[in-house]
């Protein structure tokens, strides 16, 4: 007995020892710990890996351990976990939507106290106002642009001028846009259609992305910046969800139902529809895949043009030591630094934030090439942050329940959103104080 | 002669019936099969004199490192099931042959944690394999795992089935304990431990959540994981790439199903005899 404990005491003093040994050698370096999901095709691990390194190499003080966290949804839930169990990353990019449930669980810092000298105030001032709001609340900046996308129409130019149009017009109104899809729409001889006008895709999961994009085109406003309020009762949002519905049961042009997310580009790849709503990320897979001319175009308006913004932002958590956060701030900076976010950008499909980005060689070079990737930029002063509130997840579900019950015909648009409302206030009530 | 007519046609319905639900089965399958072998071009179109082509399994191989996932994935499934098969059959053979004071409550306490879903216990694993400082390693992702309420609870009733004649006997010729358990209870539940032994091995070989949160690095993720990378929501997605990865990673299940074929459905029947 007597000796198993002291051998056991032993052991102890060992591991002590062992553990004391390992700290100190990990003095001389900051080490932070970095999550990404990757949501594009590509082996983009390897593209993150190479700037992992690239960052090493220039602050040999700081090593950085980055990890592969499968999506969006897996990052946040390995994320979140980890931050509950009481061992955050030191950084993760994460939707930017997500930020009422970071601040609910109380896990991030704001970036406001790292932006210290003028060169960080400078380099703040260059990202693009859009998507900086979008991560401002309550008067604090709570997360950085990283891979920021943004919604655009693709229109297929061989199926205009087959029907007649011109193929180098796209559509700027609603009005249009149904005009157009029923000039190109085509039936083969039993009545089936083999062409589609439109197809806007809207099955669970991100159905309220680009009804947001429609609520913006009819003038109205989803939610409040404080992430406190929806307004789904508004005349205009109705008419929004109206108008979507009417795609298929008035005008004919959208395929009947939920038109699936992951589908779409290869309906629109195989012609069987003639202009698709989509990310902005589509652009390489349909720029490889595309055996016609296609064009890619800002979205349309009832009132006014207007898209919605998407995408992952960096968050720095808050259980670190400070050394960690200003290594993860430095880290940051890095990653948003012009000539990386041009390669970024080139890489995946998606819009660098950033004006100074597209003034880069690389960049301009690629915007000669692709004309297409700048639409996106331009589109960019008129589009509106994606829904997002207090609650995120419930909230999202039941608004995306909604859009499925009006676009498969079980609710009307009206009776659907006034359900949704009234569920949504009372999950909401909580956080109006 | 009615009667005979009767049973043919009957026989015929449930052919009919077992045929189809084959058939429903195996056509993802089928279509994985498809669209791994042809172009991208093909993935949506079905079209027989498609070009054939090994291109998507290389794009695959070449996006993740699956060698290392396989190994991880191997090891993983190998440690938990050879502990579960230690741990549950002698916590078995203790319900059912070493009754004592207060078993049945325990017993029922092992029943109980059939009832949690493990994803409820997400964030108090986490915390505890962290205050273990077993964090991305293969045992965090197994220990979860090791002892199985379903395995303790298969494994009892199958004993409790066992003749206590044979027990007995064994006894007689001067057997102890662990030999009563390894030459009369262990051979005579073979049949259970197969099964049980192919439902762990598909489950763990399948499970994703707790190994993607417990595990950061390459040296430890299993293919499940590094299968993830192919689900590109954002920008659609490449069907060819998808099911070619998918196809990779469930081969070796496949093949070895295959081969023990026969095995499999054996014991399945007769576990279900009992």
């Amino acid at each position: 007995m007597n000796t198993s404990r002291r051998s056991f005491a032993g052991i102890a003093l060992g591991a002590i020892a062992g553990l004391a040994l390992s700290t100190s050698t990990a003095w001389a370096q900051t080490k932070i710990s970095f999550y990404y999901p990757v949501q594009v095709g590509g082996p983009l691990t390897q593209v993150i890996d190479g700037y992992v390194t690239k960052f090493k190499a220039a602050n040999p003080g700081i090593d950085v351990e980055a990890v592969y966290s499968g999506n969006y949804i897996d990052t946040t839930t390995k994320a979140l976990t980890a931050a509950k169990a009481g061992a955050p990353p030191t950084i993760a990019v994460l939707l930017a939507t997500d930020i009422y449930t970071f601040l609910d669980e109380d896990v991030v810092v704001p970036f406001d106290g790292f932006i210290k000298t003028a060169a960080d105030r400078a380099w703040l001032a260059g990202f693009m106002p859009a998507y900086l709001k979008s991560a401002q609340v309550g008067g604090k900046l709570w997360s950085i642009p990283f891979q920021r996308s943004t919604a655009v129409l693709y229109w297929n130019k061989k199926a205009f001028a087959e029907s007649g149009l011109n193929p180098e017009k796209y559509p700027t109104t609603w009005d249009e846009m149904v005009a157009y899809g029923k000039a190109v729409m085509r039936k083969d001889a039993s009545g089936k259609v083999t062409r589609w006008g439109v197809g806007i895709p809207g099955n669970v999961g991100s159905a309220q992305w680009l009804f947001g994009a429609l609520v913006a085109q009819a003038g109205g406003r989803l939610f409040n910046e404080n992430g406190t309020e929806t307004y789904l009762t508004d005349p205009k949002v109705v008419e929004a969800l109206q108008f979507w519905v009417d795609l298929n049961k008035v005008h004919g042009v959208h395929p009947p139902g939920i038109q699936e997310w992951g589908t779409t580009p290869a309906d629109f790849l195989e012609g069987r529809i003639a202009m698709i709503w989509t990310t902005t990320g589509n652009l390489v897979n349909i720029r490889r895949n595309a055996q016609f001319d296609f064009g890619v175009a800002p979205y349309p308006g009832k009132v006014a043009p207007a898209s919605v913004l998407g995408g992952g932002n960096f968050y720095i958590f808050a259980k670190a030591t400070d050394a960690q956060k200003e290594a993860a701030f430095q880290f940051a900076k890095f990653m948003t630094q012009d000539e990386l976010q041009a390669d970024w950008n080139i890489q995946t499909g998606y819009v660098a934030p950033r004006d100074a980005t597209w003034e880069t060689a690389a960049m301009k070079k690629f915007v000669s090439e692709v004309p297409a990737a700048e639409v996106a930029r331009k589109q960019i002063p008129n589009s509106v942050p994606e829904f997002s509130t207090y609650e995120n997840g419930r909230t999202t579900k039941i608004l995306n329940d909604a859009i499925g019950a009006a676009l498969t015909g079980a609710k009307t648009p009206q009776r659907a959103l006034a359900d949704a409302q009234t569920e949504i206030d009372r999950i909401l009530r909580p956080y109006r104080k | 002669m009615k009667a005979a007519e009767h049973r043919v046609t009957g026989i015929d319905a449930t052919t009919l019936g077992a045929w189809l639900l084959a058939l429903l089965w195996i056509l993802p399958l089928l279509y994985a099969l498809f669209a791994a072998f042809h172009p991208p071009e093909y993935a949506t179109r079905f079209d027989l004199l498609a070009p054939i082509t090994l291109d998507n399994f290389r794009r695959a191989w070449n996006a993740a490192p699956f060698a290392r996932y396989f190994f991880n994935t191997f090891v993983l499934v190998t440690l938990i099931l050879a502990c579960q098969f230690v741990l549950c059959t002698l916590a078995a053979y203790a319900f059912v042959c070493f009754p004592f004071r207060g078993s049945e409550v325990i017993f029922m306490l092992v029943l109980i944690q059939l009832m949690i879903m493990p994803e409820a216990l997400l964030i108090e694993n986490y915390r505890t394999l962290s205050r273990l400082g077993l964090l991305d390693t293969t045992l965090a992702m197994g220990l979860p795992y090791l002892a199985s309420a379903f395995g303790i609870f298969l494994f009892r009733q199958t004993f409790k089935t066992i003749p206590r004649e044979l027990e007995e006997a064994a006894h007689l010729e001067g057997a102890n304990a662990l030999q009563v358990l390894l030459r009369v209870f262990v051979p005579l539940a073979k049949p259970i431990y197969v099964a049980y032994g192919l439902v762990a091995v598909s489950y763990h070989w399948n499970n994703f959540l707790w190994p993607l949160v417990v595990t950061n690095s390459v040296e430890t993720r299993p293919i499940t994981v590094g299968l993830q990378i192919f689900a590109t929501v954002e920008q659609g997605i490449d069907w060819s790439l998808v099911t070619a990865a998918t196809l990779l990673s469930v081969a070796p299940l496949l093949v070895a199903f295959l081969i023990f074929q026969r095995q499999f459905v054996q014991s399945f029947m007769r576990a279900g005899i009992r």
